[in-house]
């Protein structure tokens, strides 16, 4: 029996692994084009609260899907405006961002607090594949969002490396005035890929609502994933394929708590089990700020940097 | 094709866009706020008729807005002081915790056996001790590694806050009151380690020691060594290589005092008018608006102590709103982002102009 629950653990861990996979993609996209979005955590608490709305009052979660992603488009949208038409200040705008999602997703989900949704993403159905020891559970009993997660992902580093946009979207993060001395638009191509970006979040908080919280807990429902998903990219060396790992690494602690209390496993208190994600992605990024490690990261180098073409 | 409008940069700043970027990101935030309440089903202009008269024109909003003001101005110019040196410490909202933990800790350890006059000394500097302590390790990766301090001090207020949790839903806790019964409450500090509000408002004396802590910092920027030493490494850090300041002593330092003051900001939280471990600290976001304080203030220590009244009174203006009518709430936080969002677009204007391209030129300039 106690085998099985760290098999279902490690099973939860993917399916958790799923908004982190999306929002660091989201992010990674970001700052693959030089844009730096700190506000993640915003945005994902905007795709949560609309996805929950939408669904509420559709009864459908395929519409709550859609309009999640797109309000994280939307949202995203602001800093796009901020950071590459006005050449803010990226950080400061990313907080900024963070603070007034917060307010406004309290806002519009006020009404909704203490409700629950009925409809819900359920695993799809393999019938006699999901019981086969442990590769059952772990393959074969996720939601279609989470494999649509994973393909995506594994697309984008075919789409990032091999392909001629991936390489111009390379080059805007790393060295704008090239794609702009070719005749592209730098603004134009940063602006896109932000949105991206921020639709990806939004799908990953309409996901955590849909299949996991069922209810707006207010800023409780991210509880600080969108920083962890952050964290996630540096960990990942700004590269799609290793942010599945990541992902489900930290999807890992973040699962872990409600395992040990499932378990009555309580000689470590909850509160302590639960800093465990923080801690492990501090931890992570410490070790990955040593010289050699930074070397072999490779962020993009004009990462957070506005740019301006030399005017007269 | 290209956009008619183009932005070109200014030689120099006009003063007047110091004070209008503000004004108009306040005006722009309103009315940003106004279509959200509308479309929600409220009135715009009755709404923040009540805010402002529930944060600005009575005499009770003015008081509690002072009263409020006095954690923003401490979590402002905790924020602010590591951006003088670029860095960005936004994980004020944990530091504070621990200055709430480390106060009430002083206050329930010694309170009794101090006179007042030292007792209350006391449980603040614990508290800026315990703010700095928790920003120590991201100090020091910061220094020695150059690990991004944006992340790891975000990262370690979600550590802080299951802190909080265990140290008030813990049954055998230090800080627990164990004669209530039903909802975890914490221990009230000894009457020793507590300051009292001037009258029946909700101003305590600390509101001036922000003040004058903000004024001393203020000084410490202009006018000391050290304030020159932050000052050069911002600017040039190559510069200050050949100089021989020490970047990573002075980024150790900047990031441990702005912990400090964060701290305090708990700390003085304790002394008045919490006077125990309040687990209600954690929703209310004071850490975070520090952020937003420091940034509309552009940094500036004395600006702080203004732009730090300012939100108060939006906050309170927006909590009397929960208090007298069935009115919205969150349209406080809602204004307070988008005054900084608009505050940061609007930073533009001050570096560059706006002009329109003639098609002629535009060709030649293509």
């Amino acid at each position: 029996m106690n085998d099985n629950i760290w098999i279902l653990t490690f099973a939860d861990s993917i399916a958790i692994a799923t908004t982190l996979m999306l929002a660091s993609l989201g992010a990674l996209f970001n700052e693959r084009s030089g844009v730096l979005n700190l506000g993640v955590e915003g945005v994902l608490l905007m795709g949560t609260v609309s996805s929950f709305l939408a669904t509420d009052s559709s009864g459908s979660i395929w519409v709550g899907l859609v309009v999640g992603t797109l309000v994280g488009g939307l949202t995203a949208m602001i800093h796009a405006t901020l950071s590459v038409v006005f050449r803010a200040n990226q950080i400061v705008a990313g907080l900024a961002l963070v603070i007034f999602c917060t307010g406004l997703a309290n806002f519009l989900g006020k009404p909704a607090e203490g409700r629950i949704i009925s409809e819900k993403i359920v695993p799809l159905d393999f019938g006699p594949l999901t019981d086969i020891p442990v590769i059952g559970p772990i393959v074969f009993e996720q939601d279609i969002v989470t494999y649509f997660a994973i393909a995506l992902t594994i697309a984008a580093s075919w789409y990032i490396f091999r392909t001629r946009s991936g390489l111009t979207l390379r080059a805007t993060g790393d060295d704008p005035a090239t794609v702009d001395a070719q005749g592209l638009s730098v603004a134009t191509i940063r602006f896109s890929y932000t949105i991206l970006g921020g639709m990806l979040i939004g799908l990953g908080g309409s996901w955590l609502m849909l299949a996991r919280a069922s209810a707006w807990n207010r800023e409780g429902t991210t509880n600080g994933i969108g920083w962890i998903a952050l964290a996630l990219v540096v960990f990942a060396g700004w590269r799609p394929i290793r942010i599945i790992f990541g992902a489900v690494l930290f999807g890992f602690t973040l699962q872990l708590p409600f395992t040990l209390q499932a378990e009555r496993i309580t000689f470590i208190p909850t509160a302590f089990t639960q800093m465990v994600p923080y801690l492990a992605t501090l931890i992570a990024l410490v070790a990955l700020s040593t010289p050699k490690s930074r070397q072999a990261l490779g962020a993009p180098k004009a990462l957070g940097i506005p740019f301006v073409r030399d005017e007269r | 094709m290209r956009f008619p409008l183009r932005f070109e940069a200014r030689t120099d700043s006009p003063k007047y866009l110091s004070a209008a970027v503000p004004v108009i990101s306040i005006i722009a935030a309103l009315v940003v706020g106004a279509v959200f309440l509308l479309a929600t089903g409220y009135a715009p202009i009755e709404t923040y008729q009540e805010m402002l008269k529930g944060g600005f024109t009575t005499f009770y909003g003015i008081t509690d807005t002072l009263g409020l003001s006095t954690v923003l101005i401490f979590t402002g110019v905790a924020a602010a002081f590591a951006f003088q040196m670029n860095l960005y410490n936004i994980g004020g909202e944990g530091q504070l915790y621990l200055g709430m933990i480390g106060g009430a800790w002083a206050g329930l350890a010694f309170g009794d056996s101090l006179p007042s006059a030292i007792a209350i000394p006391v449980v603040l500097l614990m508290g800026a001790l315990f703010g700095a302590l928790w920003i120590v390790v991201p100090a020091i990766v910061r220094s020695k590694l150059g690990t991004s301090e944006i992340v790891t001090t975000l990262l370690l207020t979600y550590v802080a806050l299951n802190l909080m949790n265990y140290f008030i839903y813990t049954s055998s806790s230090f800080f627990r009151d164990e004669s209530t019964t039903g909802f975890p409450q914490g221990r009230p500090l000894p009457e020793s380690a507590t300051i009292e509000a001037f009258g029946s408002t909700r101003v305590y004396p600390t509101f001036f020691l922000a003040v004058v802590v903000a004024l001393v910092l203020f000084w410490i920027v202009k006018r000391t060594e050290y304030g020159y030493r932050i000052q050069v490494i911002a600017d040039s850090p190559r510069a200050a290589q050949y100089a021989g300041i020490s970047a990573q002593r002075t980024t150790l330092s900047v990031m441990m005092i702005s912990g400090a003051l964060a701290g305090l900001a708990g700390s003085a939280l304790i002394v008045g008018p919490f006077e125990k471990l309040d687990i209600s600290i954690t929703t209310m976001g004071y850490g975070y608006a520090g952020i937003v304080v420091a940034a509309l203030a552009r940094y500036n220590f004395v600006a702080i102590i203004i732009s730090a009244i300012l939100f108060a009174g939006l906050r309170t203006g927006g909590d009397k709103l929960q208090i007298t009518s069935d009115t919205p709430v969150h349209i406080g936080v809602i204004l307070q982002g988008a005054v900084l969002l608009f505050a940061l677009g609007g930073e533009i204007f001050r570096r560059y102009r706006l002009r329109v391209v003639r098609q002629q030129q535009q060709a030649v300039a293509s």
